[in-house]
Formats: C-alpha cells, structure tokens, sequence
C-alpha cells in the first residue's frame, strides 16, 4: 500500500527517539532508502494506495515525491558524518524530527483529500519546526518563532480558501468528495466566484509556506537558521511540496475555464518574488541566509512559469526539479563551509579553494548551476520560461524577469567569488570528509544527467502534469 | 389630568426613591443607615433657611446656575410619560429637545462652578464636561435605536403603552444590551459610583459634588432635589425600555412601573456597594463599553445581523 | 422569534469587542474560552441531525478547543508570570472602534456573500472573528497575545467550516483540530524558550535577523 512512504519514516522517527544515537544516526539512510524503494514500487505501478479516497497517485505527486526521496537519500548520507562530527546537542530530536518531516513531506505528494492535503502541509510545519530550533541560540528562537507563527497563519488562510472552494462545490449543488480528483471532474460546474476567491486564499496560503513575496519573510531567517542538512531538505523538497496545493488548484481553475485569473495571480506573486529576491541579494553578509533568498527566488520563477503556460510550464517543472537537486547540494556544500570555518559571515571565510578543495568545486559548480549557465537544467528551464513568455506576448513581465535574473547573477556571484577565492578572515579547523562532499556530487551529476538523457517516464511525468497548462 | 398628577407625584417621590440607595448600601454594610425620609427631612431643612449665603466673588450667573437647572428638570418631568400614561406635553422630536436641555442645564452648572473662582470647582466642572460628552454619544446611539425600532422620536410616543407591545419580541437581545447601555450611562450622568462618588467630600476625587459645593441654604435645596429628579428620569427611562407595554389596568401600570423604578434604584445601591470607583483614566473606557454595546445593539437592529 | 444561535453568534462578536479592548492577558484568555466553547457547539444550533458519531465529534472539538487548548495558554501565562500587554502598536479605546468597525465591514460583507448554510449572522461571525483574529496579531507586541489572535482566526475559519457539507467531515475535521492543539502546543513551548532566552515575551526584542 503506498501509505507506507507516510508510516515508515513515522515508525522510523519512533524508534530514532528510543535507541541510541550512534545508532540512530543510521536509521536516515535506511529509511530512506526504504522510503526510495517504495517510491519506485509506487512509479511503476506495483503498490497502489490503500485509502483511496484520501488518497491517490498523480503525476505531478509523484514527480515531488521522487526528488524528496532521492534528496533525503542524499542528505542523510551527508548526515551521517555532519552527525558525527558536529556534535550536536540533541541529535535524537534531530534525526526523529527528520524522519517525521520526511513522513509529513510524502503525504503532501499523495493527498487527494483536500482537507488531508492542508493537514499534511500543516504537519509539515510543525515537524519542522524543531529542526530549526536545534541550535538553541537566540537568532535560531527568534527564526523558529516567525516560521512557525507565520506558517501557520498562512496555512490557516489556506485552510480558509479551501473552504471557501467547498462551498463552491456546494453552490452548485455537487455532491462529491473533496478531493482535487473529483473537483478536477466536475470543474466546469463549480461556483466561479467562489472558486476564484479560493483560489486567492489557497495563493496566499500556500504561497506563504512556498516562499513567495510578500509572504516569504520567514524563509531567509528558518533556513538559514537550521542545521545544514534540515536546510537543504527544506529548501529542496519543502517548497515543492507548498508548491504542489498552488499547481493543483491552479488546475482546478484551468479546467473551470477562468485559468486566466490563476495566471495572472501567479504571475504577479512570481515575478514580485524574484524581484524582491534579487534586491535583497545583493546585500547579503551570511552565505546560508543568500542561498535562502535564492530559493525564494527560484520558487518565484517556478510559479511564474506556470502562471505564463504552455512551454513555460515545462519549464517551470524542470525548473523544480533542478532547482531541488542543484539547491540542495549547495546547501550541503555550504555546511561544510559552516563546520570548518564555524562562521556564517561572508567576511569572515574565503580561500575555500585552498582549505577545502572537493568542497570548493562542488561549490562553484553548484553556483553556475544555479545561476542559470549551461550545462546545468536550470539554464534551459529558465530559457523555456523565457520562450514561453515571449509566445505569450507578456513581453513587460519578461523583461521585470531578465533583469531580475541579472540581479541575482551579479550577487550571487560577487559572494561565491568572495567565498571561494578571496582572502580568509578565520582558519578552518576541520578538515574534509568525502562522505561529507559525496552526496554533492552525485546531486550535481543528477542534475546533469536528466539534462541531456531523456528518461521516458521523467518526461511522461512531466507532460502529464503541465497537459492543462498547455504544455508540449 | 392623569398625566399632572403623576408628574407632581413624581417629583414629591424623587428624594424617597433617592433614600432606598442609601439605604440599601447601609443594609450591606450591616448598618441601620439613614431613616428613608431623610431626603425630605434635609430639604425641609434647607428651605428653612431665609436666604442663602453668597461667596463674594459670585455674579448673578452663580444663581442662575441653580434656577436654570432646576427648571430644566421640571421642563424635562413635563415631557415623560411616567408609568405609560401620557405626558404633560409631547411633540415629534421632544428626545433630542429635553437631551439638550439637559445639556443646558448641565452647563449652567458647569459655568456657575466656574463663577466661583475656586480652583477645586474649576477641576470638577472640566471632568464633568469630558464624560458628558462622551456619555452623549452612547444616549444619542439609544435614541437611534429607538427611533429605528419604533419610528418615533418622542419620548411619550415610544414608551407609552398605546403602540408598541412587541418591543422584546422583535428585538429582545439588542434591547438588553440597550438597557445595560442605558444604565452605565444613567451611573454617569448621575454621579454614581463607578464613576464619582456621591459621598466623597475630598475634593480631589469629586466630580459632580464638587460643582455644588458652594451653594447652601434654599439653592442647594433646589439642587439636591434637581438630582434626584436626574436619576429618577434615567431610572424612568430603563424602566419603560423594560416594560414597554400595557398592562390594562391604570392603577397596576403606575404601579407597577414605581416597583421596578424602586428595583433600578436598589440595583444602582447593590452596585455602590459592591464597586469602588474606576480611576480617572479607566472612566473614559468604561463610557466606551457602554457606547459598544450600543452600537452593536444597533447594527443587530439595523437589520444587518438577521 | 431569538434562536438560541443567534444569541450564541451575538455573544462571539459581543466577545470580540471586549477582546481587542482589554489590556488584560486573563481576560483574553477568558475570552478564548468563552468563543472555544460556543464555536464547537455551533453546529448544534444549526439544524444538524444529531448521529453518534455527530455528538462525539462535537464533545471532542468542545474539549479540545473550548477546554485544552485555552487551558494550555492559562499554563503558560502562570508560567511566564505576565499579567498586561504592554504599550500595544494600536492602543486599545481605539482597537475598540476598529473593533466595530470590522463588525461593521463584516455586516456588509456577510450580507453580499451568501454562505450556503446558516444564515447571514453565520457568516458575518465568522468574517468578523477572523478579521480581529488577524486584528490582534498584528497590533500587539506580546508573543502570547499573537498565538490568540491564531486561534481566533482558526475559529473564524471553523465556523466557515460549519457550513460545508461534506461526507467525510468528521475525520477531516478531526484531524485539522489534531493539526491545531499540535501546533498551538509547540507555539506554546517556543514561547517558554523564548521567555527563558530573551527574559520577556516582548515580539519587538525580536528583531535581530533583519534583511
């Protein structure tokens, strides 16, 4: 039954709190490679959901739910020796909280039920919420208080647009489920008027918890806060899956004929995002606080590309994916930076390609990656983006989008510089650990590879979800 | 004739109805108090007196402080249909009238303080002057009520008992909180705790006694029986928000309307003696609440909240 | 005719103005209480039919959000030794008036939109508690009043919830109260973190993570 990528990792973080934590420590790769197991069981077809009501596998579902088992799989191999060697205060919470994250995470991607959804999403926040909190210092309280505060009141409107689309479904005297299924069915009939105020709700709701400005005032601060590894989880796999209610609903209103309303929505929260993204990038003086606005940046593009359609909405999915594997691998790369030079301040660390070297190359490719040069996916996602809007004519929000992806260049690059060849401020005491570089490269080499070799069924998957949007 | 003889009855009753509070305080307090005439007993005492004494630095607006008052609340008697009957006299609009007379009055006491030159009287009158106003809002809010629950802007025509019978069924929850609105305020206007203490004589803390403070002989006669006609004017007018209809026969309506005119009175002398006074700056809040319930007993009524 | 829910409605917004008015911790706590209760015995007054499995799932949201969760908040105040908020963004005569100013806006609103169930008070109860609820956690300082204003825009958005029919309602619904006694809970436990870390519960101390 598929509900089992939910219940292991639940029954894994049990037992994380029971045992000891040098044992503990292991229970992360073996879940998830049990939960990739599962996954794959899932994607071709061998394991089917068991409460089927609440519960269904959909393309884009299953897109989200493989890159986060491939990236939990990744991160807890890096944990295992940040484990190890950071000395965490109280590793037990951290891993159990891993686990239930990871659990919370896998329901997002397989919630049919929209109330199941909202639960999930909200589970999520709060599985999280600890992982922020580990290092107990005064900025990690301060960042734990705004995500969880601000989360929750986000999702509490998202609860409140999906509502708010129940009534639509009942204005018009429908007697269904409340699943994105049967809604997706019968979206012609449904209420217009109170589908598009859900909609609005559901936008700012999810989009608080995706990242997306003005809502995404909690994000520099929680994942920069939060241990490396939980950082690259949640930037990597956390955002998609916030991402996954916008999508879904923005379907509903594709297949309900008022698509333009959801477009447009999209398209002036993606691009203020990006825009406010690559503002506060140019000023930045903590490197993990940068990668964050990145990702704020980068779910700004995302939502953009699905709001424009067509091939941008291809693009935007590939954007996803890449942003995912490429993000996290930084993330990784950064808290090796963080272990040696025990300092978050760009000032103070640089000559990473003296100390650090395999993590130094990991570093810079990340950085190209990410900032959108070739060879990585994101160059192309971006250029599809960048096509599908100008097929579209939307040539004003493709411009305010260029020039904002200029911006981000130009910071993120002054920085990576700064970190990588400029002169050091503080010697870094520990050294590397290739299992600590590993999992860098083989995200990277991912990344590469679902560039140029096309997988069937990747790029099923990923038709198959942006069909509605006109996609190719 | 009916309606002349309540209005003088009513003024005679005013200082009776005054003594309940006083006795009902010295009842919780354990004590015997005051014997129930005692209000009658001081303005016999009073009027007594040949004349009154001024201070020399009064004007003649120091006496007209008092005459004016007085009368205001004699012409305010003549407009209010006491225990449902019909009043004196009556015309469309008379509400809004006998309030800013009321408002007259209030500042003829206000400036006579002021004649005085005592600095004390000059502090009363300013904080007298404050919650007024803001007390006025809350009354004027009532006023809307009634008007868009009966259509009448005459006191007579919307507390006497020829049309309105059904007041508590169509608008029972706001009515309660029109009420409760109308006794915070009625404990404003009349110088009741929590807002100022009748019995108090530092000056510092007084609001209201400390405008009447140099006035003596048949003057202060006249306002003390000026008051007592304020609180049983507000307590009349809980008391025909309460029982707004007819109850057939003349003798059990007038009665009936005096026993619960003595239950607010009680009510007011339960509520001296369980309060202290707010401070100073809690006062305006304590209005604001009043003014609140008012307002929403209005928006429910408006039709707004079905 | 008075229904009883429409004196249960009236006494939530009547709540809601001393809420915002109140300088008091206790008193909105009081108050939490007070709308917990009346917000999880709502759906009795609206013309349900009463199953078994309809009466346990309202004993259980009473219990949860009308018992536990404001029982909670008691804790931590005790706890934390408050007793007033201090210097609010907005100051409370004046919170009062936006007070009536959203049940007016509320009023408006609630009569253009229709909810499908329960009457126009319904709805206007609902948009007015959320409103205060988002009121509240935007104009105080005090961490332990933000966590109030959550709660009262959850029970705003349950009481829009009361008006959907839905066949599966009640496990859903029990598992977004689960949601909420578990998140207010670790709000709860980050607000003792912080009480012990910064010494007060004052959100405007926390401003050191600025850009």
């Amino acid at each position: 039954m598929a509900e089992l990528v939910i219940l292991i990792p639940i029954i894994a973080g049990i037992v994380a709190l029971l045992i000891k934590k040098e044992y503990g420590r292991w229970l992360l790769p073996i879940t998830g490679l049990i939960h990739a197991l599962i996954f794959v069981f899932i994607w071709t077809g061998r394991v089917i959901p068991l409460f089927e009501g609440f519960v269904m596998i959909k393309p884009e579902g299953l897109l989200v739910l493989g890159l986060t088992s491939y990236l939990f799989v990744m991160i807890s191999i890096y944990s295992i020796s940040y484990l190890k060697e950071e000395k965490m205060e109280n590793e037990k919470l951290f891993v159990s909280s891993m686990l239930f994250f990871l659990a919370s995470m896998s329901s997002v991607t397989i919630a049919n039920n929209l109330i199941v959804f909202w639960i999930s999403v909200e589970a999520t926040s709060l599985t999280s919420a600890p992982l922020i909190y580990i290092h107990k210092t005064k900025t990690a309280l301060e960042a734990t208080w705004k995500y969880v505060l601000i989360c929750s009141v986000g999702i509490a409107l998202a609860l409140l647009g999906t509502f708010l689309i129940a009534i639509a479904r009942d204005k018009a005297g429908l007697n269904i489920d409340l699943t994105f299924s049967e809604l997706e069915k019968v979206a012609m009939f449904l209420n217009k008027d109170w589908l598009r105020i859900g909609f609005i709700f559901v936008l700012v709701g999810y989009g608080t918890k995706m990242g997306l400005a003005p809502m995404h005032t909690w994000l520099p601060d929680a994942h920069s806060e939060a241990p490396s590894p939980a950082s690259a989880l949640l930037s990597g796999a956390l955002l998609n899956t916030a991402f996954l209610g916008i999508f879904k609903t923005s379907k509903i209103l594709h297949l309900a004929d008022i698509g333009n309303f959801s477009d447009v929505s999209l398209i002036i929260l993606g691009l203020l995002s990006t825009f406010i993204a690559a503002i506060f990038i140019l000023k930045q003086y903590d490197y993990k606080r940068m990668l964050a606005y990145s990702s704020i940046e980068n779910m700004g593009i995302i939502a953009f590309g699905i709001g424009i359609g067509g091939i941008a909405a291809y693009g935007a999915i590939f954007h996803l994916i890449h942003h995912s594997l490429i993000k996290s691998s930084l993330f990784l790369s950064a808290g090796n930076v963080l272990m040696s030079f025990k300092t978050k301040l760009i000032d103070k660390v640089g000559n990473v390609v003296k100390f650090l070297p395999k993590t130094a190359i990991v570093l810079f490719a990340g950085f190209i990656g990410i900032a959108g040069f070739p060879p990585f996916g994101l160059f192309f996602s971006e250029l599809f983006i960048i096509l599908g809007a100008f097929r579209k004519g939307a040539y004003i929000s493709v411009t305010i989008f260029i020039f904002s992806l200029i911006l981000i260049f130009a910071g993120f690059a002054k920085y990576m510089i700064k970190i990588l060849f400029g002169k050091e401020e503080v010697e870094p005491e520990i050294g590397e650990n290739r299992w600590r570089v590993y999992p860098q490269y083989i995200l990277l080499i991912t990344s590469l590879v679902l560039c140029y070799v096309q997988f069937d069924q990747i790029s099923n998957i990923m038709t198959s979800a942006v069909v509605i949007f006109g996609g190719r | 004739m009916i309606s002349i003889i309540l209005f003088i009855l009513t003024i005679l009753l005013a200082p009776l109805f005054s003594a309940i509070i006083l006795k009902v305080k010295a009842f919780i307090g354990g004590k015997k108090g005051q014997p129930i005439l005692i209000n009658y007993y001081n303005l016999i005492k009073l009027f007594r007196d040949k004349s009154s004494v001024y201070s020399n630095s009064t004007t003649f607006v120091f006496r007209l402080g008092v005459i004016i008052s007085f009368a205001v609340m004699v012409t305010v008697f003549m407009f209010f249909p006491f225990g449902g009957m019909k009043s004196i006299f009556y015309f469309n609009g008379d509400m809004i009238f006998l309030v800013y007379l009321m408002g007259l009055g209030r500042f003829f006491t206000i400036i006579a303080a002021l004649d005085t030159g005592s600095s004390f009287e000059g502090m009363g009158a300013s904080r007298e002057a404050f919650f007024s106003i803001l007390a006025e809002l809350t009354l004027f809010l009532v006023f809307i009520f009634i008007y868009n629950t009966t259509g009448y802007l005459s006191f007579s025509k919307m507390l006497s008992i020829t049309d309105n019978t059904n007041l508590w069924q169509m608008y029972g929850a706001s009515l309660i909180l029109v009420v409760i609105a109308v006794f915070l305020i009625s404990l404003t206007e009349n110088s009741r705790i929590p807002v100022d203490d009748p019995t108090t004589h530092l000056e510092l803390t007084m609001i209201h006694e400390v405008m009447v403070l140099d006035h003596s002989g048949p003057e202060l006669g006249f306002i003390h029986l000026g008051a007592n006609m304020k609180l049983m004017f507000y307590s009349a007018l809980i008391a025909r928000l309460i029982i707004p209809f007819d109850l057939g026969n003349l003798v059990i309506n007038v009665l009936v309307f005096y026993v619960i005119v003595a239950l607010i009175y009680i009510l007011i002398g339960i509520v001296e003696s369980i309060m202290a006074r707010f401070r100073f700056t809690k006062i305006p809040k304590y209005i604001l609440t009043s003014f609140a319930l008012a307002f929403f007993a209005n928006i429910i009524v408006l039709g707004r909240l079905k | 005719m008075i229904s009883l829910s429409h004196i249960m409605l009236s006494i939530i917004l009547l709540s809601l103005i001393f809420a915002l008015n109140s300088s008091r911790l206790k008193i909105l706590i009081t108050v939490m209480f007070l709308q917990g209760i009346l917000v999880s015995i709502a759906p009795v007054f609206l013309g349900e039919e009463i199953s078994t499995t309809f009466a346990l799932f309202t004993v259980i949201t009473l219990i949860v959000k009308g018992i536990l969760i404001p029982l909670l908040l008691m804790n931590v105040l005790n706890k934390v030794k408050m007793k007033k908020e201090i210097e609010p963004i907005i100051g409370y005569n004046f919170s009062m008036f936006i007070a009536l100013f959203i049940i007016v806006i509320s009023a408006y609103l609630g009569n253009e939109i229709h909810f499908p169930v329960g009457g126009n008070l319904l709805g206007i109860t609902a948009i007015a508690t959320i409103l205060a609820g988002m009121f509240l956690l935007v104009s105080r300082r005090k961490t332990i009043t933000q966590i109030i204003g959550y709660l009262m825009m959850e029970n705003g958005i349950y009481l829009i919830g009361i008006t959907l029919s839905t066949k599966s309602r009640y496990i859903v619904e029990f598992g977004m109260l689960l949601d909420i006694l578990v998140g207010v809970m670790i709000m709860v436990i980050v607000l003792q973190q912080i009480n012990i870390t910064f010494h007060n519960i004052n959100s405007s101390k926390l401003k050191n993570l600025k850009e």
